[in-house]
């Protein structure tokens, strides 16, 4: 069985700030301008490949995401 | 009403039907076009003139509005809730990061309608648009988001 370790309220609320911080334009610029390689195209076109089999209609699609987020919650994540 | 026993396709019907010019952005977006990424609200984009109109249509659903029309207007952005959260972007335009201010009417006027269903459509960004909105935010994951949609966009223009 696993132990499920919650990280405390004030790591939770810092790494939230990290995550939802804007960037400089010239962060997004350099992140942007950075190339798009081969492998990672491929990874996006499999992956939207696998999605789009796997749920044909945007509407499952849309169920599919609003589950997931369900399932993450309880997961205990945040 | 529950979260849970939210009607999606429903609700995008009704949303539809209230004649509200009305964009879906925001991650649901990415979702709709075939990009499986995690999110926690809905995200739109409409006229400043329609939020009566929006707020009718989400009301059956029990999503209450977090201000009053002429509020959002002043605030450009305002949230309707219940176990559900949908974040509604009124603002005429919006900068991005960068500098590039993007007006509501014009990517509005670029707008793709997108089938979610048998009898259910959406109004989306184009492709090009959907990319600037991320832009206005600009935080980590919209790059990643960025770089995810820019792929679709080359996969689209083969």
């Amino acid at each position: 069985m696993s132990e499920r370790r919650l990280l405390r309220p004030e790591t939770q609320a810092r790494l939230r700030a990290l995550a939802d911080r804007r960037l400089s334009a010239r962060e997004v610029s350099a992140a942007l301008d950075r190339p798009i390689t081969d492998d990672e195209r491929d990874e996006v076109r499999a992956l939207v490949a696998w999605f789009r089999r796997r749920y044909p209609t945007p509407l499952e699609r849309l169920t599919y995401a609003r589950l997931a987020y369900r399932r993450w919650r309880a997961s205990g994540a945040s | 009403m529950q979260g849970t026993e939210f009607d999606e396709a429903e609700f995008f019907r009704s949303v539809a039907a209230s004649g509200a010019r009305a964009l879906l952005i925001g991650r649901r977006a990415l979702v709709v076009l075939g990009l499986p990424v995690l999110t926690a609200d809905y995200d739109f984009w409409i006229h400043g003139d329609d939020i009566g109109a929006f707020n009718e249509a989400a009301g059956p659903f029990g999503l209450l509005p977090t201000h009053t029309p002429e509020e959002a207007r002043q605030r450009g952005r305002f949230a309707l809730q219940n176990d559900e959260m949908v974040d509604v972007l009124v603002a005429r335009s919006v900068s991005t990061v960068d500098g590039v201010r993007v007006s509501f009417e014009e990517v509005w006027s670029r707008r793709r309608p997108v089938r979610l269903g048998p009898t259910v459509s959406v109004s989306l960004p184009s492709l090009d648009d959907l990319i600037l909105t991320k832009r206005f935010a600009a935080r980590p994951k919209d790059l990643e988001d960025i770089r995810l949609l820019q792929v679709l966009k080359t996969e689209d223009e083969r």
